[in-house]
């Protein structure tokens, strides 16, 4: 007999007494009501946000990239700092839904939803930063191999600038299917619930005609293991390659063999953040505390913890090799630019360690794990500190090349690369908004999964097991 | 009710095998021995070296198991519990070959001197290298003494003490509370071992004992390299005992959705090596720098090309294509061949890792090596043998043990 069982101990993943109808009640609410007052809120200032970008784009593109303060010596600034913020952020999605799936981590039903949707956003707004910058934006699409009429020109295959443009695109496209997959049965339960016609027919189609039938689960299920096993490669593809893009040059400070795996763990590090400042919200506005329980967030900290000391790990090994290497090139960028705080840049290095290495040690304690305004707190802090490590790879290492006569002078952004910045931000939260006020954001068929397994009334009817004789036990339902 | 095998007997033929193979192996190096042991420093150098790999192979995937248990215990998994004493009884061969890796350092270092081993030793040579001048402040025989026994020290410790806290679920059924403290009590050990874990193999340990083979180069990526590729022999090590069990009868418990999930690491974690390969190997390569690539020159170009890309062959492209198939790690069979393949992968890994550093222009791979193999895993069979048959194959109060009974992959 097959038993659904998990040890008492365990946390359950859904408060309360829920059954299956009180979970789509709950999550389905905050669709079928008029949006808060909040809600209007916050969209205009992400509309607001989004416009700003927007003329800075608009004025750049007219006036062309020398709007921006980049120059000879320091020919990449805010955009690829922002673009591999960004890019960064967008891991923990794919992460939660593929690998975390693969090692059966039954808390990321709780979370899955929303940290693939924010994939998905934060993905396409670090594209706009290397599609911007090109500067003739018409011409966006010479990026993309295929025999042409101008020559042919082929674009350069060795190039890890365009490696990024197939592991970008792969990953979006698969994050993007993988979130939509998930979200078909739930879309046909609204359409299935609606009472407006809009909404009937609004989640009629994006449900594709989901019947819930066994075969539709089937081919769903299927589909999901898919583009599961292909979804996880992908978390460990795009930022290694984004780390190939510095690494593949023989520029101090970027050329090290430990940037692979060290940036796949800090783009983790730093998703797993930004899940937790919008989950964080999202629970207390929608009222979801039931099922982004502390569990989920304690868990998640679990999570930023490891990264973050992984990420530190690496960090005192480049500084070590710096100085192993006997390399004076080396030495200069570690020792000279980076870690001193009287160099111009020093503020930056010692703002990354602080935010990155030193502070998320306190979530070793489980009183801090499980504490709301701290992980809130740290979550914002991790991300400039994300921002910091993106920042001082970059402009440390190139701002003082090996020709002291083209040293550049301290660079700052100029108000249209901020502009852009922040325009992203408008792009981003934009996105988000209306992605919580038209769909759920909690996976409702998966929260019903592992209902009856993890969910604190069901976990109370089989308490009777724990007791039970193991050789009993095992008699009774070992397969 | 089904009664089970709780107590492991030693077989009288594992004890025959396990005698035979330590003789083999002392037989091997008595003779080695006598014929380099004495010879020129580059003989010498290879022989020490042949032992010297061996045993940090050894006794690393050995720790490797007790890094599988923290780990898993951290991530709060049931799934193990089933087989988690086999992986225990396993990690007990770190002291033990620890001292026998501490004595060739030893014997290196201060015994026999051998800076073709060890170039950073040879004082004269320091004195007038600028480079290896400059790391002496790290690059020294105390700090690489020190740092081994804390290494080694530490991970006995702290693995003895996860064995001990393992017993105490083999006395009386646990209540909420007692459970919950109980697995608390693991979690605390368990990120300790982890965070000490973290501090030598992915970091200075393996620079001290590999990396300084070639006391010139460098790389980040090193340790972290290591690391993959003892990981996943610790896997197929596990992998490797269980089935032996199963088919003398034990471990009832266990099955193929444990099977299932012990081939998804050795598959998944044999890519992971691959991919640290891939990325130490072609950014080197890339960048074309030549106080890097000076370290493949050997291993690409010269007489150590076959088993270069031979590594490759067995570590990946095997791994990939067999275990890819749900029902190959299903199947006991192939399973043993798989596990016994990735061993045998790794080990051509470190000798890969280690020898073309000692002996640049002659392929050393002979009877030495698998002599010298031989006795680590005679020693091996009759440690672990004798760990297994000291308590109940399974804990069986472990407040998760139910959830791992019923496991489905």
């Amino acid at each position: 007999m097959h038993l659904k069982y998990e040890a008492q101990i365990r946390e359950p993943l859904v408060d309360g007494d829920k059954d299956y109808h009180q979970v789509s009640e709950d999550i389905c609410r905050p669709i079928e009501v008029k949006p808060s007052r909040l809600w209007y809120i916050g969209f205009f200032i992400s509309i607001a946000l989004l416009l700003f970008g927007v003329w800075s784009i608009y004025d750049q593109v007219v006036y062309g990239v020398g709007q921006w303060n980049l120059n000879k010596t320091v020919g990449w600034g805010w955009d690829i700092t922002n673009f591999v913020w960004w890019i960064g952020i967008g891991h923990a999605g794919t992460l939660i839904s593929a690998i975390l799936l693969l090692f059966r981590q039954g808390w990321r039903t709780g979370v899955n939803r929303a940290a693939e949707a924010m994939t998905i956003f934060a993905v396409i707004c670090a594209g706009q930063f290397p599609i911007w910058h090109m500067g003739r934006v018409w011409l966006a699409f010479f990026i993309m191999p295929y025999p042409n009429s101008r020559g042919p020109v082929w674009v350069n295959f060795n190039s890890p600038l365009l490696w990024d443009v197939f592991a970008v695109s792969t990953y979006f496209t698969v994050s993007l299917l993988f979130w939509y997959t998930g979200l078909l049965p739930d879309l046909a339960l609204i359409r299935d619930r609606a009472k407006t016609k809009f909404r009937k027919f609004f989640y009629g189609i994006t449900s594709f005609g989901w019947t819930g039938s066994t075969k539709h689960w089937q081919r769903h299920e299927a589909l999901s293991l898919v583009l599961a096993g292909l979804a996880t490669p992908l978390v460990l593809s795009v930022h290694t390659i984004v780390s190939f893009d510095f690494a593949t040059s023989v520029i101090p400070g970027w050329h090290t063999t430990i940037f692979p795996p060290y940036f796949v763990a800090g783009a983790i590090f730093s998703g797993f953040a930004m899940v937790q400042t919008l989950l964080l919200i999202l629970r207390r506005v929608f009222n979801l505390q039931d099922y982004i329980t502390l569990g989920h967030i304690e868990a998640m900290n679990k999570v930023i913890v490891l990264t973050g000391s992984i990420v530190g790990i690496a960090y005192l090994t480049e500084l070590f090799i710096a100085f192993y290497s006997q390399n004076q090139y080396e030495a200069y960028a570690f020792f000279y630019t980076r870690a001193n705080l009287f160099s111009p840049y020093g503020w930056a290095y010692y703002g990354m360690m602080t935010c990155n290495v030193l502070s998320p040690q306190i979530f070793w304690f489980r009183k801090m794990r499980r504490n709301i305004y701290v992980t809130f707190f740290m979550s914002i802090i991790v991300n400039i500190g994300m921002w910091f490590e993106r920042f001082v790879i970059i402009a440390t290492s190139i701002f003082r090349d090996y020709l002291p006569s083209s040293w550049s002078i301290y660079y700052s952004p100029s108000i249209f690369e901020i502009g852009f910045y922040v325009g992203t931000f408008g792009l981003f939260f934009t996105c988000f908004f209306l992605f919580s006020k038209y769909f759920p954001v909690i996976a409702i068929a998966e929260i019903k999964h592992v209902l009856k397994t993890s969910g604190q009334n069901y976990k109370e009817q089989v308490g009777g097991i724990e007791l039970q004789k193991v050789e009993e036990f095992a008699g009774e339902y070992a397969h | 009710m089904v009664s089970i095998k709780e107590q492991f007997e030693i077989p009288a033929k594992m004890k025959t095998w396990a005698m035979a193979l330590i003789a083999i192996g002392i037989i091997s190096v008595v003779i080695g021995f006598i014929m380099h042991g004495t010879g020129t420093e580059e003989e010498q150098s290879v022989f020490w070296g042949t032992i010297m790999y061996n045993s940090i192979y050894f006794m690393l995937i050995c720790n490797a198991t007790m890094f599988f248990v923290c780990a898993v215990t951290l991530a709060m998994g049931g799934w193990h519990l089933v087989f988690q004493r086999v992986a225990e009884a396993i990690s007990v061969m770190v002291p033990i070959f620890g001292v026998i890796t501490f004595a060739v350092f030893l014997y290196i270092i201060f015994g026999g001197h051998l800076h073709s081993i060890y170039h950073w030793i040879d004082k004269d040579a320091v004195a007038k290298d600028k480079l290896l001048d400059g790391k002496s402040g790290f690059l020294n025989p105390t700090f690489f003494m020190v740092w081994s026994i804390l290494s080694i020290g530490l991970w006995s410790i702290l693995g003895a003490r996860m064995r001990k806290l393992s017993v105490e679920a083999d006395e009386s059924p646990m209540d909420y509370e007692k459970g919950k403290h109980f697995v608390w009590r693991n979690t605390v050990t368990a990120g300790l071992f982890i965070v000490w874990f973290a501090l030598t193999i992915g970091s200075v340990t393996p620079w001290f004992w590999l990396m300084s083979l070639d006391a010139h180069w460098y790389s980040t990526m090193y340790s972290w390299y290591t690391f993959a590729s003892t990981f996943v022999s610790g896997c197929a090590l596990i992998a490797l005992w269980v089935i032996y069990l199963k088919n003398k009868g034990y471990l009832e418990y266990t099955n193929e959705e444990h099977l299932h999930d012990l081939g998804k690491f050795m598959f998944a974690f044999s890519i992971f090596w691959t991919y640290l390969w891939f990325a130490q190997y072609m950014l080197i390569w890339y960048a074309n720098i030549p106080e890097e690539t000076i370290y493949f020159k050997p291993r690409v170009q010269g007489v150590y090309k076959g088993i270069f890309f031979f590594n490759l062959i067995i570590n990946f492209v095997a791994p990939i294509l067999i275990l890819m198939k749900k029902s190959t790690k299903r199947n006991y069979t192939m399973m043993t061949f798989m596990a016994v393949l990735i061993l045998f992968g790794h080990w051509i890994d470190f000798y890969q890792m280690v020898m073309p550093s000692i002996s640049k222009n002659t392929l050393t791979l002979g009877w030495l090596d698998f002599g010298v193999a031989a006795l680590f895993i005679g020693l091996m069979i009759h440690f672990v043998g004798k760990a297994l048959a000291r308590k109940p194959l399974v804990a069986k109060y472990h407040p998760y043990l139910k959830e791992s009974i019923i496991h489905q992959a």
